[in-house]
């Protein structure tokens, strides 16, 4: 049997030497191109995974494996967050002083490439994103809907295999959150990226094909 | 091709994602600056002014063709008796032995300079080139005065200047080699040693060698000559003039107290950076943990930090050597200063001066970009 893009086994992630526990053991596999949604309520250890899943942190206890190597020994954890995954965040965490199309290339300053590359792949990223017009305008004048979609097009700045993302429509309307939906299953699909969404809506989160249900640090089903 | 730019994204680059930073709290990075640039300013006016003043002493021994200074072995205040003259004179290799004093005297409330004693026959004023009048005669109150010092002054040969309480006649104005003569007053050694209670003592014998043995290296030919001297004349020193230069006490009191004011001015300027860049970075522990996200290695943040902190320096360093310049400029045309400033800046110095901005920016950086890389990315985003 092939090894899985992502596979967690048996992750423990404890704070404050022990005390708090968020995750108790969790295994999951993830296939290249699923979309799986985890939901849980609030600090059920969702995001804490995400976290993991993404080499934002280490486990205290059990490993991640991306196609079948452990992350933090054998996979650098900066070259696989720069190169293999892009986060997006409920906060969007847009930088305030860089506008739109920089914010996208910032992604891009980690890897080494022409500036030139870098500007026309934000321009196109931005305009998929339907933000043609938008391109010079910072954080601070474009809406939340519009922030979202810089954020998304800057972790699909270095053409990552997984997409991260972590309560993406949790500061957004109905409308938007249709929308920001929309626009993340058609990368799912067009670009057959792996798709991770962390949500506490159950909507979202049945619309996925796998859903993943995670109480007190546990996987339920 | 307008229909395309509109399209393409400005271009963003380490250095502008740096610049953006510090623009971003523009006060603080202007007060910061203020601080650097002080800082570089005062090594710039300071340390460029002690090393031309001891340049134009260089200048000053050279031009008149001392080879060997000598002087007493203690080195403040040094005072020998006029009586040994005879004795350096006797020792083979010297030509000549003349004996001087040099002093600083307030001439005017406004203006202090120079003031060399020196014996009418002395081979020194032969460097000197008369602009008007004539020399001064021994035993007499006469003076001649340099062509900066008579400007300022407003004398003419014939006029009278009273110094430490004693009328002396201008009875020449001269051009000097160097800013230091060109301000300077040189009267007979006798005055000077009565007017500064000095009757008998000499500051130094100022020495020529004879022509060098053919096939001698000039620097081993005077070393042999000090140690002639030296044997000579018990309780001397004798100097090679360029090293005097350096020695002399004026020239040693002066950067000593430039070297230490600057150091003082650039310590609070890395400060203001090290200070600036260590809230910059607390300010920003969110938008670190972000580029951590973004996959941006420990060593980017670090570049990042050290990008601004240098930048700082740099543009303090330019602003510093604008300021120091000005300064010497400043200083050469105010007669107080006139004669012993030069607004000449060195090449070299400027080059150093930039130099230590940068590495004060280094410096200034290292800590806060340790902090900055060593942050947590899961961390630094929770933070508020």
């Amino acid at each position: 049997m092939s090894s899985p893009l992502l596979e967690a086994r048996g992750l423990v992630k404890s704070y404050d030497d022990g005390r708090i526990a968020a995750l108790r053991g969790v295994d999951v596999r993830i296939d290249a191109g699923e979309y799986v949604a985890i939901s849980g309520p609030s600090g059920s250890g969702k995001s804490t995974l995400l976290h993991m899943l993404g080499g934002l942190d280490l486990p205290t206890r059990g490993e991640v494996l991306f196609r079948g190597s452990p992350l933090g020994s054998a996979v650098d954890l900066d070259t696989y967050r720069s190169r293999q995954v892009g986060f997006i965040f409920q906060a969007f965490y847009l930088l305030p002083t860089l506008c739109a199309a920089e914010n996208v290339q910032v992604a891009m300053l980690a890897i080494n490439g022409r500036a030139n590359h870098r500007a026309e792949r934000a321009a196109a990223l931005l305009e998929e994103m339907g933000l043609k017009d938008r391109m010079r305008h910072y954080p601070n004048e474009l809406s939340a809907g519009e922030r979202q979609r810089v954020a998304i097009a800057r972790a699909l700045a270095n053409d990552p295999a997984i997409l991260l993302a972590d309560e993406p429509t949790g500061n957004l309307d109905t409308a938007n959150t249709a929308h920001i939906m929309e626009i993340l299953r058609g990368i799912r699909e067009q670009r057959g990226m792996t798709l991770v969404i962390v949500t506490h809506e159950n909507e979202i989160a049945s619309s996925a094909p796998r859903h993943i249900r995670i109480r007190d640090g546990r996987i339920e089903a | 091709m307008r229909k395309t730019s509109n399209v393409m994204a400005r271009h963003l680059s380490f250095t502008g994602f740096a610049w953006k930073n510090l623009r971003r709290r523009r006060l603080r990075t202007l007060l910061t600056l203020v601080g650097i640039t002080m800082g570089i300013g005062a090594f710039v006016a300071l340390v460029g002014f002690s090393r031309a003043f001891e340049h134009e002493w260089m200048r000053l021994y050279t031009s008149s063709g001392t080879d060997i200074a000598v002087v007493e072995t203690s080195f403040i205040n040094t005072s020998l008796d006029e009586s040994v003259g005879p004795k350096i004179g006797a020792v083979p290799d010297v030509a000549i032995a003349v004996p001087m004093i040099f002093n600083l005297i307030d001439l005017t409330p406004d203006v202090n300079a120079l003031v060399y004693g020196w014996r009418a026959d002395s081979y020194e004023l032969d460097s000197l080139s008369l602009l008007s009048g004539r020399r001064f005669r021994d035993g007499q109150p006469e003076a001649i005065l340099g062509k900066n010092l008579a400007d300022d002054l407003k004398k003419r040969p014939g006029d009278s200047l009273p110094i430490q309480g004693t009328n002396f006649t201008v009875t020449g104005v001269f051009h000097g080699g160097t800013a230091l003569e060109e301000g300077a007053v040189i009267m007979p050694l006798d005055q000077l040693q009565m007017i500064s209670s000095m009757q008998g003592k000499v500051t130094a014998f100022h020495v020529r060698l004879r022509p060098m043995p053919a096939g001698e290296a000039y620097d081993r030919y005077v070393k042999r000559a000090e140690a002639e001297i030296e044997a000579a004349v018990p309780g001397v020193h004798a100097d090679p003039a360029a090293d005097r230069a350096a020695n002399n006490q004026l020239v040693a009191l002066a950067h000593s107290v430039a070297w230490g004011t600057s150091t003082i001015a650039l310590l609070i300027g890395i400060l203001g950076i090290a200070n600036t860049m260590a809230m910059s970075v607390f300010e920003r522990t969110r938008e670190i943990g972000i580029l951590r996200a973004l996959g941006w290695k420990g060593r980017h943040v670090i570049l990042l930090i050290l990008t601004e902190a240098t930048a700082l320096g740099l543009a303090g360093g330019f602003l510093g050597i604008a300021m120091g310049w000005t300064a010497l400029l400043v200083l050469s045309a105010m007669p107080q200063t006139a004669s012993i400033v030069s607004a000449s800046v060195a090449p070299l110095h400027l080059a150093e001066s930039l130099l230590i901005a940068i590495v004060a920016g280094l410096v200034a950086g290292a800590y806060p970009a340790w902090r900055a890389a060593r942050l947590s990315p899961v961390e630094a985003l929770r933070y508020e």
